[in-house]
């Protein structure tokens, strides 16, 4: 294994041009980028990721803050445009150089997004936060939705809370029912960005479990951002390591935490031992 | 008015002949403060969303409009709309019809910036995850920023509308038969200046206060409803920390209720 860089001059099809162990990667990965790039007011804070998440795998990110793992989530997420670089999602191009394709607009739908902060609508309960977006967005209709809407609290446990207000959810269950509603739009691909990071210890654990179960029973691809190493080592089928936004290594958890490739994971990895 | 008694002491008796001219002049200054209020709390809409465009051929004429109207004073307003305007128009506007345009043209401008204030509370986390769900931008606005703004601000804007009620006083100024106008006629009509004016500071009273006693009860009620939303606080530092990010806070808590007790006019 060579501790290559990633470099633009790979082919497309050749293996990711990170530090590269690729055993956990299905080679039909839901999503694959290629190349993305992004900078703000000239800081090149993301650059050339080649990141792939299969369906049915958990994919943690780790690194310092400001490394760019959240640019990159947010960039997948289509919240950032990226300046340069190529995405597929579901085997189709959806960003080509940079620019969004027409498989976009179809495909932007299979991805959810969990953030840091709660972001319930605090105006509107439990039920309402996860029918609003299936029926103006979807067109579906009240009947269904609330069917649905009790499946998807049940997923994550949250069944008993459907017609809670949101401002008397505690913080572990807003991140539940935030998960909940994402799983409204029947996406095929979360991504997670620190969303356990204002909870205690337990709680993250419960939360992160759910995703855990998401990705066994339901298949869905997880990109997730955590600073729990316990959970990264044990839930995670790869670890993407960042650093000055690139992707130093990309690696099962027991290479990641046991034989790390490059200095700065080594380093990472011996600042946050448990 | 012939019967006002014009008798040397101390005389609470101007009282009842006085009521019905006061009444009269007191329907006009309500018939003017609702249409301003209506007017303004409609218009003040659009006017926030293009100062926060990011066109900047949309958002500088709001800006500039909205600055005119808080740097001037509300007189100086009146009296242009009254005389200016019409000359620069070439079209004569009739008296009643100028002051309800300066008015709400003022309003206005105070009330696009308490809009504005309230959907940028919301915190932006917020939006994007209504963007990841598909949402389009009408509808963020219209479910997801509006009835969080709103309902935040109901405090300011009603102290705003109770201010405008007060000032609606100024066009007594420009020869409009109001409440005041009437006031000071019937006072020097009877030497009773003293009786006159507390009648009339009273009838604007009986309206504002419980006005804003409803204000203050809204505030309390936001106030409440906040501190029960608050997440359970987190141990130590890393709750602090947690509870001083942005958008951890629910967007009801105390904010606009402090605001509107540093600043009633919710400038
Ligand atoms: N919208 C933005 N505008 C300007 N700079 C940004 C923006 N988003 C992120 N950055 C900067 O990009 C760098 C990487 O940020 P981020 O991707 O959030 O890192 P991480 O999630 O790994 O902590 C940081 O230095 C941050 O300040
Ligand atoms: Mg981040």
């Amino acid at each position: 294994m060579t501790e290559a860089k990633p470099t633009l001059d790979k082919t497309p099809d050749a293996d990711t041009g990170t530090a590269t162990v690729t055993d956990a990667v299905p080679d039909d990965a839901f999503l694959r980028t290629r190349g993305v790039s992004k900078s703000f007011h000239g800081r090149h804070v993301l650059k050339e990721a080649d990141f792939r998440i299969g369906s049915g795998e958990i994919a943690v990110l780790i690194g310092k803050s400001g490394s760019g793992k959240s640019t990159l989530l947010r960039v997948i997420a289509g919240l950032e445009e990226p300046d340069a670089g190529d995405i597929d999602l579901a085997g189709q191009a959806v960003v080509r150089d940079g620019e969004y394709q027409e498989a976009w607009k179809e495909l932007q739908g299979q991805i959810g997004m969990i953030f840091q902060s709660y972001t319930l609508w605090p105006h509107m309960n439990v039920l309402d936060n996860l029918t609003i977006a299936p029926r103006l967005a979807l067109g579906e209709t009240e009947a269904q939705l609330l069917d649905r809407a009790e499946r998807a609290l049940t997923e994550v446990g949250m069944a008993h809370h459907l017609r809670s207000r949101c401002t008397q959810l505690s913080g572990g269950e807003r991140q539940r029912v935030a998960i909940a509603r994402a799983l409204m739009m029947r996406p095929r691909l979360l991504l997670c960005d620190e969303i356990t990071s204002a909870l205690d210890p337990p709680v993250a654990a419960e939360v992160l479990g759910v995703l855990t179960k998401l990705k066994e029973e339901e298949g869905i691809a997880c990109g997730i951002v955590t600073h729990d190493m316990a959970f990264a080592s044990k839930a995670a089928d790869r670890i993407c390591f960042f650093e000055d936004g690139l992707i130093k290594e990309d690696v099962p958890p027991e290479h990641a935490f046991n034989d790390p490739q490059t200095p700065g994971l080594q380093a990472f990895i011996d600042a946050v031992r448990f | 008015m012939n019967s006002v008694n014009l008798a040397y002491e101390f005389d609470l008796s101007v009282i009842g002949p006085a009521l019905p001219t006061l009444l009269d002049g007191l329907w006009l200054t309500l018939k003017v403060a609702t249409i301003t209020i209506v007017a303004s709390a409609v218009l003040g809409f659009p006017l926030a969303v293009a100062r926060m465009s990011k066109i900047e051929v949309i958002r500088w004429p709001a800006q500039l409009y909205i600055e005119v109207f808080r740097c001037t004073p509300l007189l100086i307003q009146l009296l242009w709309v009254f005389y200016a305007l019409p000359a620069l128009l070439g079209v004569d506007l009739p008296g009643e019809l100028s002051i309800i345009i300066a008015l709400t043209a003022h309003l206005t401008a105070f009330m696009s910036e308490t809009y504005r204030a309230g959907m940028q509370s919301v915190p932006v986390e917020q939006i994007e995850a209504a963007r990841m769900l598909r949402l389009n931008r009408v509808q963020i606005l219209r479910h997801i920023i509006v009835p969080q703004a709103f309902r935040q601000q109901i405090p300011t804007i009603l102290s705003l509308n109770v201010s405008m009620f007060k000032d609606t006083s100024l066009i007594s100024a420009l020869g409009q038969a109001d409440l005041t106008f009437q006031g000071n006629i019937l006072a020097s009509q009877t030497y009773r200046p003293m009786e006159i004016f507390t009648l009339v500071a009273l009838i604007y009273f009986s309206i504002a206060f419980p006005a804003t006693l409803f204000t203050s009860y809204i505030e309390r009620r936001l106030i409440t409803s906040g501190s029960r939303g608050a997440p359970p606080p987190a141990s130590g530092l890393r709750g602090t920390l947690a509870r001083m990010r942005p958008g951890q806070r629910p967007v009801e808590l105390s904010r606009p209720a402090l605001k509107s007790l540093l600043k009633p006019e919710g400038v």
